[in-house]
């Protein structure tokens, strides 16, 4: 058993360690607002206060602690994209996923057990080679591997044979991995709240005070405040909270749909992602297979699911892994998607001096959470755009500078 | 599953049609500037409250639009584009 | 142990016994069975051992819920005991045993539990090292978690999708939806009832005294023939607009109702105290269900805790049945249970005011501590309360509350065409169930336009002593269950709360409460009063978590149904399958890859493209997309589509189609066939067409141009004879078009008749050979397919695979879109600016080509070979002082040419012919080559036009 539960199991009482303190009352003012307390803003705080001394900050939360895309994401981890912008940025990501449970002494599980992603067209097949040359290049661990070495990484899989949907061949990534979602939010809470950054829950943000190209004042529901620097990081309502300072950012907000089964003991290790399919599996450490897919084909705020989605992911999952036909799933659940053009994020500055954005995080979020809040803290600490963070600019629409990341996996998580 | 009512073959399950986004106005490329002109290409309206859009029922090619609440899913109304036309 | 006599055991046929086997030994029950009754008949009570603590645990409700009754079959890993029948020769195991059941090596799990915290898993299994939770915690928690094993070779089983419309559907088959089906149904309404049991009734096959009652009900539905009665079928969600899906077994049926009524009832609440889980710890509907449904006793002594009236009727059941009743504890202050009460006394029954504290037993209840008594028993009945089947309605948009004065969760149902009835809307009397479930029907049949009548509403004497708010205490030695699927405590909820999970969904989450089998059906009530406690706040503020689909679990394979991946075919597939070829997956296609034997490809693919190169080859092009654009202002259209002009393109000739989208990124390419002043016959690749065509149509939605666009893929075939000799096939071929050379110049168009056969011909090709495409309704094709290959026979036709055609291009430089362009490739950067207008006022793409254009051009396609040993790949980086600028799009060896050639982007100042540029082989070798123009073969393009 490890040391650590002793000092449950030998202690009379339950020892607290208080990881979310109560919301406490507004102060008049702050160094910094963030604006959502999701993985992202909770990131943040902790990298701003443990790394640039910077604890006079709030983060307002308008429901729970990390209720939103945080809680609602199938946790993929990898950096597999196209873009060389990109996959230095999820590259750093995932190192910091690593290291992560040190870090925030609080276990996030990262299991990095690598994900598999299966092509069943040569065009596929040819995109994956060109993921792969460019994660080579920029010192990833990615690989196109064929249908022989498929079968190796994952036995039960239906090759589908001379069928239509044949696997000829997959792309490796065994950096590829998932954490547990709630667990990354909750250890940074716990590190920004011990740095003195306070955490507002049932804080509603709504609207800004501006002046001279400035947000002077956040207006909430528990009262108006005073911001030095002010971000944006609300996943789904990205869109509409910039837009209440005035900022119109190219987003479209579709719901993501996932679901999941009863547990079983273990049988999948790797994750396992059909681009023809729009589906992928995985199976978490709690023994559920997590299913999940492209996002909805319009556009909507609202997180109902439909039983439409659920059996396109069932087809999917049951032509992959025919014998999953007897389990029984568990629940179906829905997210709300802020999709840009480009299927990468925006981040860094926007037409107000002292607001920056995290916005734009599509199906792609989770897996950036630590890199973002990393950046995004030194961005605000030094009032000027991280190198690493200037190619996701919102300029980049009007400048034609797209970083395309479309096609990149069932659902470009 | 939701049922959208189409202008020309009446109330249909949703999963007979598809999304081409919301409407758009088309400006006029001799005169718009670059930077109205991609904020025309890049932006589209994703207000949390009614938004107007384009469908396709697939089985009949035709399109027409809906007017649909983004964050109810409620229709409004959906329409025939020649109302648009109309309007101009 | 004997069954108890008829009419006990309802479900049980006495004349077939069934003989299965659970861990190892045999056991005997009825057809009709379950498998926990027929265990339970035959002694065995424990099922199986908890998830965390390996607890012995057996059946608590018999309604199908909790992770307790999940057992292992050979074909399903997560079978529920208390729902799924006994089959002949069934072998059972149970689940979370290591070991033995009766001997579980984990057992001494149990008294570790105070080293195993809420939530200790965040605080623990990080070292030593950083990969030691993918090495080495992960893969114990793996093992220990789960719950069934996956047959990895479950044989295929059929399962089936239909659909079912109805005016209303029922969903419940107790009182209330009974007496709801039968009043729509009488009002004219076409019904549908939906029972999850096997039978109808609900709770009146159970509940103590319902017998005429159920048998009134079932007389009247049965004889409505607008009534359509489903057992065995549960409603398992609700999706927008009355979507609603039943699972009957294999079978889904996707029902879309005008009117839903919701009669779920309600489900028995269990009671928290210490070993609360024991087996032979259960509620009293269970111990009804036991008896009613299958003749069995659950026991010999039982003490009860009766806190409703419904608890007494259990004490009275069971008294009736033989069972002892120990004692009964009615925990109400001052509670009585009135003239029940009496009756029981007067049979002998001890009452007494108080509570079960705390159960005990090794692995089955031996005794239960009331008052500070300990009470012998081998049975331990509660009977506290409901919680009503809030799954549903909270799909359906329904917001749950909490009435501190009933202590019960109260719905309130959206403004949609949904109603409740009976149990779920809190109602527990027969005429208030009954009334409303009449009351729900007429406001259906309103809503229908249907004459109605007035139901008085009824008040209802049951619903404020249906449920009591038993007083949750943390037992100071824990082992007092709020979720019995996720082995959590009282104190787990409230220390969760004290880290500072204090919202109940971050209960939920940190302490995993709810989120097991049962998705808080037995836990959800107690932790929201348990939350509400230890945050100082009402129920109602805390509430529960949103329920979300499905109602129950239901398999994926019922989800899926019976589905078949599309393949698309051509005309001529048999004919290529005739002539060996190698036919291929290409999008929804299947084509040939080339023609002959597999083990020979290389050879004949080279052969293929020498016989194109030196005498004449004929492709399959019958993939390819083609549509009609029709109208007077289809030249004009055609304008606005593509970046070409169209409108003084003559009648009998062909242009070639670029398509850009608005951002300026090209997308498709193809060409236009003018057959008359109103009428342009378009190709589009394969993949693209249906978007071409969907495009073309919403872009006409709003110019609304007097044009038709027609998708005639499907109905062209179409084939393409190529080469040099390519002239003396289609003259000798009988026709009425002239294919002399002066006849029928390079990019004319001609339409007559080949081998009897309508065609369309032109001069079109992707070889750079002299070339005729003919297209023929796909009717047609195998006819004036066979009349190609007979007159080519002298001229030694041949006909080729895609590989040949891909490598036939690539020596021509020809692009395909897809794979030398992506989402981003505008036709500057495919050197393409010869095929966009520059005169043309607008078309689709133009005004971002031109701010594009002045941006200067990022990179370019160029042609690249390599002759050395290093030869890149497809996908291979192009860089740039070691930063990748592009990559190489195709790449293939020119038989024509003996070497390889290659398509790629270059950085746009590298784009000038000879400028060497650096591509990175797949294996990290550095290969140098020259740029050069995308035609590698015939560049002046003088073969075509032979």
């Amino acid at each position: 058993m490890p040391l650590r539960l002793l000092k449950y199991g030998l202690s009379k009482d339950y020892p607290v360690t208080g990881d979310i303190p109560a919301t406490p009352d507004l102060k008049p003012s702050y160094d910094v607002v963030i604006v959502g307390g999701g993985g992202h803003g909770l990131a943040c705080a902790h990298y701003l206060s443990k790394y640039h001394g910077i604890t006079n900050v709030a983060v307002l939360e308008k429901g729970y602690l990390a209720g939103g895309n945080t809680a609602r994401n199938t946790t993929t981890i990898r950096s597999n994209y196209i873009t060389k912008e990109g996959i230095a940025f999820y590259k750093e990501g995932v190192q910091l996923y690593e290291e992560m449970s040190e870090e925030l002494d609080f276990n996030v599980m990262f299991s990095q057990r690598g994900q598999l992603t299966l092509a069943h067209t040569e065009a596929t097949l040819r995109s994956f080679h060109l993921r792969a040359e460019m994660g080579k290049h920029a010192g990833t661990n990615i690989e196109v591997v064929d249908a022989q070495t498929v079968k190796e990484l994952s036995p039960h899989l239906n090759m589908d044979e001379g069928g239509p949907l044949e696997i000829i061949g997959g792309l490796w990534h065994s950096d590829g991995g998932t954490a547990r979602h709630d667990a990354v939010a909750w250890g940074y809470a716990a590190q920004a709240s011990r740095r003195g950054v306070e955490i507002h829950q049932r804080t509603e943000v709504e609207g800004f005070d501006i002046e001279a190209g400035n947000i002077t004042k956040v207006r909430t529901n528990r009262g108006t405040i005073s911001a030095g620097q002010v971000m944006i990081a609300v996943g789904g309502m990205n869109y509409d909270m910039a837009l209440k300072a005035g900022v119109e950012l190219p987003i479209r907000c579709f719901p993501l749909q996932a679901m999941v089964t009863q547990p079983l003991k273990p049988w999948l290790h790797t994750l396992v992602s059909s681009v023809s399919l729009h589906t992928y599996l995985v199976q978490s450490s709690r023994g559920e297979i997590v299913i999940g897919g492209g996002s909805d084909p319009y556009q909507l705020y609202s997180t109902r699911s439909t039983l439409d989605m659920k059996e396109h992911l069932a087809e999917g999952a049951t032509h992959l892994f025919p014998f999953l036909h007897g389990v029984r799933l568990l629940r179906q659940w829905a997210g709300i998607t802020d999709m840009t053009p480009d299927y990468s994020p925006i981040m860094g500055a926007s037409p107000l001096k002292n607001l920056w954005l995290d916005c734009g995080w599509g199906t792609w979020g989770f897996k950036a959470t630590p890199v973002a809040g990393k950046y995004m803290a030194q961005t605000i600490a030094n009032q000027k755009v991280a190198p690493m963070l200037e190619p996701f600019t919102m300029e980049r629409f009007a400048t034609f500078d797209l970083l395309n990341e479309m096609g990149a996996t069932a659902a470009s998580h | 599953m939701k049922i959208l009512t189409c202008p020309m073959n009446g109330p249909r399950n949703i999963n007979e049609f598809q999304s081409f986004g919301p409407l758009k106005a088309n400006p006029d490329p001799e005169t718009t500037s670059d930077q109205d002109w991609a904020r025309h290409l890049f932006r589209a309206d994703n207000t949390r409250g009614v938004i107007v859009e384009w469908w396709r029922h697939v089985p009949s090619n035709y399109f027409f639009l809906a007017e649909r609440n983004a964050t109810t899913n409620e229709v409004i109304r959906t329409f025939d584009p020649s109302e648009l036309e109309a309007a101009q | 142990m004997t069954r108890l006599p008829a009419p006990y055991g309802s479900r049980i046929n006495r004349a077939k016994p069934v003989r299965f086997s659970f861990e190892n030994k045999p056991f005997e029950g009825f057809e009709g069975d379950v498998i926990a009754s027929a265990l339970a008949a035959g002694g065995q009570w424990m099922l199986s051992r908890s998830f965390k603590y390996h607890r012995p645990r057996g059946l608590m409700s018999m309604a199908g819920a909790e992770a307790d009754t999940l057992v292992q079959l050979p074909s399903d890993p997560n079978a529920q005991a208390d729902l799924t029948p006994v089959t002949e020769g069934l072998k059972v195991t149970a689940q979370n045993v290591n070991g033995s059941l009766e001997n579980d090596r984990d057992a001494f799990m149990d008294k570790l539990g105070r080293f195993m915290p809420v939530g200790f898993y965040y605080r623990t299994f990080m070292g030593p090292a950083r990969s030691s939770w993918l090495k080495l915690w992960e893969p114990l928690i793996r093992k220990k978690a789960g719950l069934g094993v996956i047959d990895l070779k479950a044989p295929h089983q059929d399962y089936e999708k239909a659909n079912l419309y109805c005016d209303v559907l029922v969903v419940g088959g107790g009182h209330a939806g009974l007496a709801a089906a039968i009043e729509a149904a009488q009002g004219g309404a076409d019904v549908i009832l939906a029972e999850m049991e096997p039978e109808l009734g609900g709770a009146l096959t159970y509940r103590r005294g319902s017998d005429a009652m159920l048998h009134d009900l079932l007389y009247q539905a049965r004889k409505l023939p607008n009534l359509r009665l489903m057992t065995g079928t549960t409603v398992n969600g609700w999706f927008e607009d009355n979507w609603l899906p039943l699972i009957q077994g294999r079978k889904l049926f996707k029902t879309r109702a005008q009117e839903v009524i919701l009669a779920t009832g309600c489900i028995e609440q269990p009671a928290i105290f210490r070993n609360n889980d024991l087996p032979g710890v259960m509620l009293g509907s269970a111990a009804q269900r036991l008896m009613r449904h299958y003749a069995v006793k659950p026991g010999s002594r039982a003490a009860m805790m009766a806190a409703n009236p419904d608890g007494y009727r259990v004490a009275l059941d069971l008294l009736e049945a033989g069972v002892e009743i120990a004692l009964l504890a009615d925990p109400r202050p001052g509670g009585s249970g009135g003239g029940l009460a009496d009756d029981l006394r007067a049979k002998g029954v001890r009452i007494v005011q108080g509570q079960f504290e705390e159960a005990r037993g090794k692995s089955h209840v031996s005794e239960v501590k009331i008052a500070g008594e300990w009470v012998p028993c081998d049975l331990a009945v509660v009977s506290v309360g409901y919680a009503p089947m809030w799954q549903l309605p909270c799909h359906a948009g329904a917001k749950l509350g909490y009435d501190e004065d009933t202590a019960q969760f109260s719905l309130t149902l959206p403004d949609a065409p949904i109603g409740a009835a009976g149990g779920v809307a809190g109602l527990f009397g027969a005429e208030a169930v009954a009334a409303s479930a009449q009351s729900a029907a007429q406001t259906a049949l309103a809503r229908l336009g249907k004459d109605t009548r007035d139901i008085a509403p009824v008040p209802d004497s049951e619903a404020s002593l249906a449920n009591f708010e038993l007083p949750v205490n943390a037992n100071p030695k824990g082992k007092d269950f709020i979720d019995r699927d996720e082995d959590l405590q009282v104190k787990d909820l409230q220390n969760a709360v004290k880290e500072g999970y204090s919202e109940l969904e971050l209960v939920k989450r940190f302490s995993t409460v709810g989120m097991g089998p049962s998705q808080g059906r037995h836990s959800a009530l107690a932790t929201a009063r348990t939350v509400a406690k230890a945050t100082s706040r009402k129920v109602a503020e805390v509430g529960v978590t949103t329920a979300r689909p499905p109602f129950a679990p239901e398999t994926l394979g019922v989800l899926s149904g019976h589905h078949h991946p599309a393949e698309r075919r051509s005309a001529l597939h048999q004919e290529h399958i005739r002539l060996g070829a190698d036919m291929r997956p290409v999008g929804a296609w299947r084509r040939p890859y080339f023609y002959g034997p597999k083990t020979d490809a290389k050879r004949l693919i080279e052969e293929e493209v020498h016989a194109v190169r030196n005498g004449v080859g004929v492709l399959d092009v019958s993939t390819l997309g083609g549509l009609e654009v029709r109208g007077p202002d289809a030249g004009e259209f055609l304008n606005r589509i593509y970046t070409m002009a169209y409108k003084k393109q003559p009648v009998g000739r062909c242009r070639y189609c670029l398509m850009t989208n608005e951002m300026g990124t090209v997308i498709d390419d193809g060409v236009a066939y003018r057959l008359a002043e109103d009428l342009y016959y378009v190709t589009a690749t394969t993949g693209a067409v249906a978007r071409v065509y969907s495009d073309m149509l919403f872009w006409n939605a709003q110019w609304r141009l007097d044009v038709d666009v027609l998708n005639v893929t499907a109905a062209f075939s179409g084939f393409n004879i190529t080469g040099p000799k390519a002239r003396a096939i289609v003259e000798a071929l009988e026709s009425d078009i002239d294919f002399s050379r002066d006849g029928f110049a390079y990019l004319d168009g001609r339409e007559g008749t080949v081998a009897g056969v309508p065609v369309r011909a032109m001069r079109i090709g992707f070889t750079g050979e002299l070339s005729y495409e003919l297209h023929c309704p796909s009717t047609y094709a195998k006819t004036l397919w066979d009349a190609v290959m007979q007159a080519g026979v002298t001229h030694g036709l041949r006909p080729y695979g895609l590989e040949a055609s891909r490598i036939l291009r690539l020596e021509k430089g020809h692009i395909l879109i897809g794979q030398d362009t992506d989402a981003l490739t505008s036709p500057d950067e495919l050197g393409f600016g010869w095929a966009v207008s520059k005169t043309k006022p607008f078309f689709v793409g133009k005004r971002a080509i031109e701010m594009r254009r002045n941006k200067g051009l990022p990179r370019k396609l160029v042609g690249l070979t390599f002759d050395g040993p290093d030869v890149p790949g497809e996908s291979c980086l192009v860089l740039k002082d070691d930063i990748p600028v592009g990559h190489v799009t195709s790449v293939l060896w020119s038989p024509t040419l003996n070497t390889h050639i290659a398509l790629a982007y270059v950085h746009g100042d590298d784009a000038a012919e000879g400028t060497p540029v650096t591509v990175k082989c797949r294996n990290g070798a550095r290969v140098t080559a020259p740029v050069r123009g995308h035609a590698f073969f015939d560049p002046d393009n003088k073969r075509q036009e032979l």
